[in-house]
C-alpha cells in the first residue's frame, strides 16, 4: 500500500467513519485512496466549511471531527476553522496535503509553510517527514486532540509521502492500549475545598464548556442535586445544567441574565467549573465577583491564576473531583434571594406592535422543537438571543462559536451536526450578515439532502455592530447597513431548499410548524426591525452589575 | 521583571519557533537565548532570559503544555543571582 492508503486505514483504526474536505493537487493521492477506501467523505464547498463541519460533528457527538484540504489555498482556508476549534477546545484533526518534499522551500506552486502558519491556531501540528512517521503521528494526533483540554491538531503531509510505499498496515501492533494516567486526588485539597464550600453562605457555581468536554454533565448535576448550590453558565456551558434547574439563572456576562450577573457580584464563593474567566464573562475583571473567594476546577493548569487568582484550584478530572466535593450546605437565605431575583427579573416576551420580536419567536421555537434537537447558531445579536431564549438540556445540543465568535459558523456546523446525528432535528439560527459568510455550504446541504432547518433572522444590518455603533459610536452606522441583501428565499431555492418569509407576529406559529414538519431542508426567513437590541448589556469596561437594559 | 527559563524538549524542526512564538504572544520579550541539541539531535536544551510585567508562571505553564516539552524551570533573576553568589 502507499502512504495515502495507509492514512485511510489509520483513520479507520481511530474509529473515524466520516470526514469532510475538498480536493486539490497536493492531496490527490489521499483523495484517490478515499475513492474506494471505505470512509464517508462529504465534499464541502469551501475548506472553511469543511473545518466547521468537522467542528459541528465533534461538538454534536463528543467524537473527533476530521477535515482534509490541499496545500496552499486549501490549507489557508482551513485556518479560521482551526482557530475556532482552538478557542473552543474542540477536538478536530485536519489533514493537509503539502508539495513534494524536494519542492518544499522553493516557493513551489501552491506551497505555503502550513506548519509555521498553524502554530498560533492549533493545539499541536505535525509535518510528516517520512512515510514511516505516518502511523505514529496519526496516532499521536488523535491522542493530543482528545486528551486533557481538547483542541485542533494539524497533520501536513507532502505529496511524495502520500505516494511512497509502506509495508506495514497500521491495523496491527500499534493498537496501544489507551493509557489514561490518573493520579489519585490530593486529599488535602479536597478537604480544603469542601471546607470552603461548607462555610460559604453565598456559594455560586460558574459553569463553562469544560464540563461537557469532560463528559462530566452528570457529575455536575449530581453535585447540584446534593448541594443545591445556585448556578450560572457561560455561552459554552449552556446545556450542562438542565434549563429548569431550580437555582439556575442562565448565562452570565456581557449579555447574561440580570439575575446571573447580580448573583456573581454578590456571591462569597465562586466555584468555577471548566470555565476560564473570559473577558466577555467577567466584564471589568477587578470587580468581577469581588466579594468572593474562588475555587477553580479545570483540567488545564495554565488557566489557573491566568486572569483571576484562585484561592484554591484542582486540575484533576471533573468526574473525580465533583463527586468528592459533595458536601451539605446551609444556604437557605441565599437560595431564597436567588429565587426572588429569578422571579423579579424573569424575561417578559410582551412586545408591542405587529413586527416580529425575535426573542419571542426563538422561545416559541424552543418549546416546539422535538426532544434532543441540536441548535447551531451563527454570530451576532441572534446568537445572543438563542443563548438567552432557547433552551437545551445537553451541551452537545447547543453549538455556537463562542471563543472566536466566527461569523459563518452556523451553516457548516449544522452540516456536521446533522451528519453526526441523522435522526435528530438540527436547527441553525443565522443572521443576514453571517448567512452570507458561508452561504456556499447550502450546496453541501443540497448534495447530501440534509434536512437542516434554517431560521434566518434578517434585520438588514450587521446588527451586533450596529448596536454598538448606536450605543458607543454616536449612531454613525459605518458599513453595517445591508438593505441590499439578496432575496434569501430565492437564493435558497437555487439549492432546492424551499422556504418562506414572515414579517408579522400572526405568521409565526404556522411558519414554525411548516419549518419543523418539513421533510427536507427549509429556510424560514424572518424579517425584523433593524432597531432591536440585545439586552441586558454590560458595556465594555464596566462591572457586571452595571447593566444597560434599554436605550435609557 | 527578568526571569531565567531552563527548558528541555524532544527536538523537532519547529520546536524553537513554537517556543519563541509562545513567549512573544504571552507578553514576554526574549533578552538572551542559548541552546543546543544533544543525544544525536534527539533532544533540545534551551535557556532563555525573558522580561515582562506579567508573572512568569503565565509563560511557564503555557510552555509546559507544548507537546514535546519535557521540562520547564523558571527562576526569577534575584533567585538566580542568589544561587550563583
Ligand atoms: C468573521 C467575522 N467577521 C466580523 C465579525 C464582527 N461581527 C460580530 S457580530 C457582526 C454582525 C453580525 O451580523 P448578522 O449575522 O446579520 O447578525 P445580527 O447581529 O444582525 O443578528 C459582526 C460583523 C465576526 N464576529 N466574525
Amino acid at each position: 500500500m502507499n502512504g495515502a492508503n495507509f492514512i485511510v486505514q489509520a483513520l479507520k483504526q481511530q474509529n473515524i467513519t466520516q470526514v469532510f474536505g475538498y480536493p486539490g493537487g497536493a492531496i490527490m493521492p489521499l483523495y484517490d485512496a478515499l475513492y474506494d477506501g471505505g470512509l464517508d467523505h462529504l465534499l464541502c464547498r469551501h475548506e472553511q466549511g469543511a473545518a466547521m463541519a468537522a467542528i459541528g460533528y465533534a461538538r454534536a457527538t463528543g467524537r473527533v471531527g476530521v477535515c482534509i484540504a490541499t496545500s496552499g489555498p486549501g490549507a489557508t482556508n482551513l485556518i479560521t476553522g482551526l482557530a475556532d476549534a482552538l478557542l473552543d477546545s474542540i477536538p478536530i484533526v485536519a489533514i493537509t496535503g503539502q508539495v513534494a518534499s524536494n519542492l518544499m522551500g522553493t516557493d513551489a506552486f501552491q506551497e505555503i509553510d502550513v506548519l509555521g502558519l498553524s502554530l498560533a491556531c492549533t493545539k499541536h501540528s505535525f509535518l510528516v517527514q517520512s512515510v514511516e512517521q505516518l502511523g505514529p503521528i496519526i496516532e499521536k494526533a488523535f491522542q493530543i486532540a482528545t486528551s486533557g483540554r481538547p483542541g485542533p491538531v494539524l497533520i501536513d503531509i507532502p505529496k511524495d509521502i502520500q505516494l511512497a510505499d509502506i509495508a506495514e498496515s497500521p491495523l496491527f501492533e500499534q493498537l496501544t492500549i489507551e493509557q489514561k494516567l490518573t493520579f489519585p486526588l490530593e486529599l488535602s485539597l479536597i478537604r480544603q475545598a469542601k471546607e470552603m464550600i461548607k462555610i460559604a453562605s453565598k456559594p455560586l457555581l460558574y459553569v463553562g464548556g469544560g464540563v461537557g468536554m469532560a463528559n462530566a454533565t452528570q457529575a455536575l448535576r449530581n453535585f447540584i442535586q446534593y448541594t443545591y448550590i445556585p448556578s450560572v453558565c457561560t455561552l459554552k456551558g449552556i446545556g450542562a445544567i438542565e434549563h429548569n434547574s431550580e437555582y439556575f439563572m442562565g448565562m452570565v456576562g456581557m449579555h447574561g441574565s440580570k439575575a446571573a450577573n447580580l448573583a456573581i457580584q454578590e456571591c462569597d464563593l465562586l466555584i468555577a467549573v471548566g470555565a476560564r474567566f473570559d473577558d466577555r464573562v467577567t466584564g471589568k475583571l477587578e470587580e468581577f465577583a469581588n466579594h468572593a473567594k474562588v475555587l477553580h476546577l479545570d483540567i488545564d493548569a495554565a488557566e489557573i491564576d491566568k486572569l483571576r487568582i484562585a484561592d484554591l484550584a484542582i486540575t484533576d478530572d471533573l468526574n473525580e473531583v465533583l463527586p468528592a466535593l459533595e458536601v451539605e450546605t446551609y444556604i437557605s437565605a441565599w437560595q431564597k434571594n436567588i429565587l426572588t431575583m429569578k422571579q423579579d427579573f424573569a424575561i417578559s416576551y410582551n412586545h408591542p406592535g405587529k413586527m416580529i420580536y425575535a426573542p419571542a419567536l426563538l422561545h416559541l421555537l424552543s418549546e416546539m422543537k422535538p426532544a434532543d434537537t441540536v441548535i447551531c447558531s451563527d454570530v451576532g445579536q441572534h446568537q445572543m438571543w438563542v443563548a438567552q431564549h432557547m433552551f437545551v438540556d445537553r451541551p452537545e445540543n447547543h453549538i455556537s462559536s463562542s471563543g472566536l465568535g466566527t461569523m459563518g459558523f452556523g451553516i457548516p456546523a449544522a452540516v456536521g451536526a446533522q451528519m453526526a446525528r441523522p435522526n435528530d432535528t438540527v436547527i441553525v439560527v443565522s443572521g443576514d450578515g453571517s448567512f452570507m459568510m458561508n452561504v456556499q455550504e447550502l450546496g453541501t446541504i443540497k448534495r447530501k439532502k440534509l434536512p437542516i432547518k434554517i431560521v434566518l433572522i434578517d434585520n438588514q444590518r450587521l446588527g451586533m455592530v450596529r448596536q454598538w455603533q448606536k450605543l458607543f459610536f454616536d449612531g454613525r452606522y459605518s458599513e453595517t447597513i445591508l438593505t441590499d441583501n439578496p432575496d434569501f428565499v430565492t437564493l435558497a431555492s437555487a439549492f432546492d431548499i424551499p422556504g418562506e418569509t414572515i414579517v408579522i407576529k400572526s405568521q409565526i406559529q404556522g411558519a414554525l410548524t411548516r419549518l419543523l414538519d418539513s421533510d427536507g431542508a427549509y429556510l424560514l426567513h424572518v424579517s425584523i426591525s433593524e432597531e432591536e437590541n440585545v439586552w441586558p448589556l454590560v458595556p465594555p469596561g464596566a462591572a457586571n452589575d452595571k447593566m444597560m437594559e434599554s436605550l435609557q | 521583571m527578568k526571569y531565567l527559563l531552563i527548558i528541555q524538549g524532544e527536538n523537532s524542526p519547529e520546536l524553537l519557533e513554537r517556543l519563541l512564538r509562545v513567549c512573544r504572544h504571552r507578553g514576554f520579550s526574549v533578552q538572551k537565548i542559548s541552546g543546543e541539541t544533544t543525544e544525536n539531535e534527539k533532544s533540545l536544551h534551551i535557556t532563555l532570559t525573558v522580561c515582562s510585567d506579567r508573572p512568569v508562571s503565565l509563560l511557564s505553564k503555557q510552555i509546559d503544555k507544548l507537546f514535546g516539552i519535557t521540562q520547564v524551570v523558571a527562576i526569577s533573576q534575584e533567585q538566580a543571582i542568589r544561587a550563583s553568589a
